[in-house]
């Protein structure tokens, strides 16, 4: 069963009595619903709820549901949050022009869309929309107000409960939000019709309709008649032509970034020993296996605004969410552990006895380096700057969760993709993008694999008698 | 080119223990060449790397020419590159990505000097090769001028030459030697051929299972 990423909590509580009461298992998909609708066309969903009725409609036109099986649900109304412990919360939407970053969901995710529609109608939207951050759902926009990264955001009345982070500050007057509505309807390819119908009408028992309101959703007794809204934008939400620059200059920065740090990590893991080696190897090497969404959960909790090093870094005015430099540290992270066994490597190669002999010849430790280990080890190295540079290029995890998805500062080929996948129209776009990351993948490890037979045959050659 | 020492006493008393190896070695002479036989793994190898002062584990003392190299017991190491030695390794450890003159010219010599020095080692139409494209012989040679234009006092030979035949490799030795006799240079010379090593040295030493001894 698909349901929308505001529904999380109420639904995983009304499944449970469903189940105590004999109901088969139910198994739950939740997300942003414009994630949700393409995968309701599949074929392997039963049953769909969605945060709209737009996104019905679309599921509907193209056959996933029958238009008169949709049965309106429920009830949801926009609010304003503000991190707890706020000290002065912006009592109004005009009061809003003083927040320096107002999270809402994606711009075609519905509480996303609503919140726009909302700001529109009260005329203020193109005033704010240069503050705007998105997270992925509403969810993720709930996430960023609690921890700080946004002083404010647009979520449904219902999320303020279910965060001990956030706190409402107003609720967005009824005059210029739009009527929240939750459709629901079985779907035409559903595997299980028969218990899909029974779950449904399930939600409109007594007890279900006792959590939903538990939760602060209103109850629908007929479906209302849906105020018009913004339908989603049908030009490209991401431009192409931002991503690919964006992404080349992240991904160069990132490596240029990174060549001291890993010559100073590989020549140490190369040939020195030291208590703790495999210590610090072993974390050097995590980014590489840690599913990279992990790794940028972790860089949230260090360097976010309320993060360990957050507040040092705001003293100096350096934001890192948001910003550029969160795609950057996000790809010099995850790309680092590719240079520095690339530099290992390369310095492993290089015969410690030339260095010996050049100690011999009167020429110190670390002119030693420049003239002969440096010289020697240059091919591996650049090899492992391009394998870093790819990386880079296809950073999506660590990025998305870091640096959030801002178009034309944040947003990368990958981001961009991603978004585009969800926009009706962006298919053209995302095309474009998924051509561009495919050539230069492949022209940055064609480059990787040139260099590193290079080096392989310097080293045959030189060693070669 | 000259760097006479004035006092040309070497005066080393070490000992290392080394995996299967446990090397004992007092050695102390003031004549210009000297050579130490033995079989291989004997240690003579590690004792020149002592000597050079690129094995650093050694305990005890090594003298040159008056001044002190190590100590161990107060706790004196003098780093390779403070100490005026030059070091010619069984394999000869060319720079790779450097021309031969290039090679010869690392420590800082002057062109006048790799050339004449060049000439010695009869290696002056190779200047611009890179030692991949030398034959053996002619890379041990390389290795020897750049060791002789660090100007030390004291010049380690691992096995020289062994690249060569003995009439070949006993001529170039004896160059060798004529120069660094000339420049007042101290000579210790590694050889598991006692044949070598009587026809080059003034004085023999036979390391056996990491033991030295006069012969």
């Amino acid at each position: 069963m698909l349901a929308a990423a505001s529904l999380t909590d109420v639904l995983t509580t009304v499944a449970r009595l469903w189940e105590e009461e004999g109901g088969n298992p139910v198994r739950f998909s939740f997300a942003a619903t414009s994630r949700l609708a393409p995968l309701a066309l599949q074929g392997n969903a039963d049953l769909l709820i969605s945060a709209d009725e737009e996104w019905m409609d679309w599921v509907v036109e193209r056959g996933g549901a029958r238009a008169d099986g949709v049965v309106a649900l429920l009830g949801n109304a926009l609010v304003i949050v503000v991190p707890v412990g706020t000290t002065t919360p912006p009592r109004a939407l005009a009061d809003l022009d003083v927040v320096p970053r107002l999270a809402l969901a994606g711009e075609t995710a519905p509480a996303g869309r609503y919140a726009r529609t909302a700001l529109e109608n009260a005329g203020i939207w193109d005033e704010l929309a240069d503050r705007v951050v998105r997270g992925e759902s509403v969810r993720s926009a709930l996430e960023w107000v609690a921890r700080g990264e946004a002083a404010a955001g647009i979520v449904y009345q219902t999320d303020v409960r279910v965060h001990a982070g956030v706190e409402l500050a107003f609720p967005v007057p009824s005059a210029v939000s739009p009527v929240v509505v939750y459709p629901g309807a079985v779907l035409t390819g559903a595997p299980r019709p028969a218990a899909a119908v029974r779950f449904l009408s399930f939600l409109g028992s007594e007890p279900a309709r006792g959590v939903f309101t538990a939760a602060g959703f209103e109850l629908l007794a007929a479906a209302p008649t849906a105020q018009a809204y913004a339908p989603p934008p049908v030009s490209p939400i991401a431009d192409p032509a931002s991503a690919i620059m964006l992404s080349l200059l992240v991904a160069l920065a990132a490596t240029l970034l990174g060549l001291v740090p890993s010559l100073f990590l590989g020549r140490l893991l190369a040939h020195r020993q030291f208590p703790g080696k495999t210590l610090v190897t072993t974390l050097i090497l995590m980014p590489l296996v840690l599913p990279p969404v992990v790794t940028g959960f972790l860089l949230l909790t260090l360097f976010g605004t309320k993060g360990v090093f957050g507040p040092t870094l705001a003293a100096v005015g350096v934001s890192v969410p948001f910003t550029l430099i969160a795609p950057v540290v996000a790809a010099l992270v995850v790309g680092l552990p590719l240079y520095v066994l690339s530099a290992r490597g390369a310095f492993e190669a290089v015969d410690g006895r030339l260095e010996e002999v050049s100690w011999t010849l009167g020429v110190r430790p670390r002119s030693t380096f420049f003239r002969i280990v440096l010289p020697l080890a240059a091919p591996g190295i650049a090899a492992g700057a391009v394998l870093a540079f790819a990386r880079a290029l296809g950073e999506f995890g660590a990025t998305v969760v870091l640096a959030g998805n801002v178009e034309g500062r944040t947003r990368t080929i990958p981001l961009a993709v991603y978004s585009l996948l969800e926009s009706p129209g962006g298919s053209r776009a995302a095309w474009l993008l998924v051509g561009a990351s495919v050539l230069l993948s492949f022209l940055a490890l064609a480059g990787f694999e040139i260099l590193s037979r290079r080096q392989r045959k310097r080293l045959e050659e030189w060693s070669g008698r | 080119m000259t760097n006479a020492v004035s006092d040309p006493s070497l005066d080393v008393a070490v000992t290392l223990s080394l995996g299967a190896l446990a090397l004992r070695a007092e050695l102390c002479t003031r004549r210009r060449a000297v050579a130490i036989v033995g079989p291989s793994g004997a240690g003579k190898s590690t004792l020149l790397r002592i000597l050079a002062g690129v094995e650093r584990r050694a305990i005890g003392r090594v003298k040159m020419g008056g001044r002190v190299w190590l100590d161990s017991a107060r706790g004196f190491f003098l780093e390779p590159w403070e100490r005026r030695v030059g070091w010619v390794p069984q394999d000869d450890l060319l720079f790779p990505h450097l021309t031969v003159r290039q090679n010869l010219a690392f420590a800082g010599a002057n062109t006048d000097d790799v050339e004449e020095t060049a000439e010695m080692i009869s290696v002056q139409s190779l200047l611009e090769r890179r030692p991949r494209n030398l034959s053996g012989g002619e890379r041990q040679r390389v290795a020897l001028g750049r060791a002789l234009l660090a100007r030390p006092e004291l010049l380690l030979l691992d096995e020289p030459f062994s690249a060569l035949d003995r009439p070949l490799r006993l001529d170039l030795v004896r160059r060798g030697q004529t120069l660094t006799e000339r420049a007042g240079i101290v000579l210790v010379l590694v050889s598991h051929d006692e044949g070598d090593a009587a026809a080059l040295a003034e004085e023999r030493w036979l390391l056996v299972d990491g033991q030295l001894t006069r012969l």
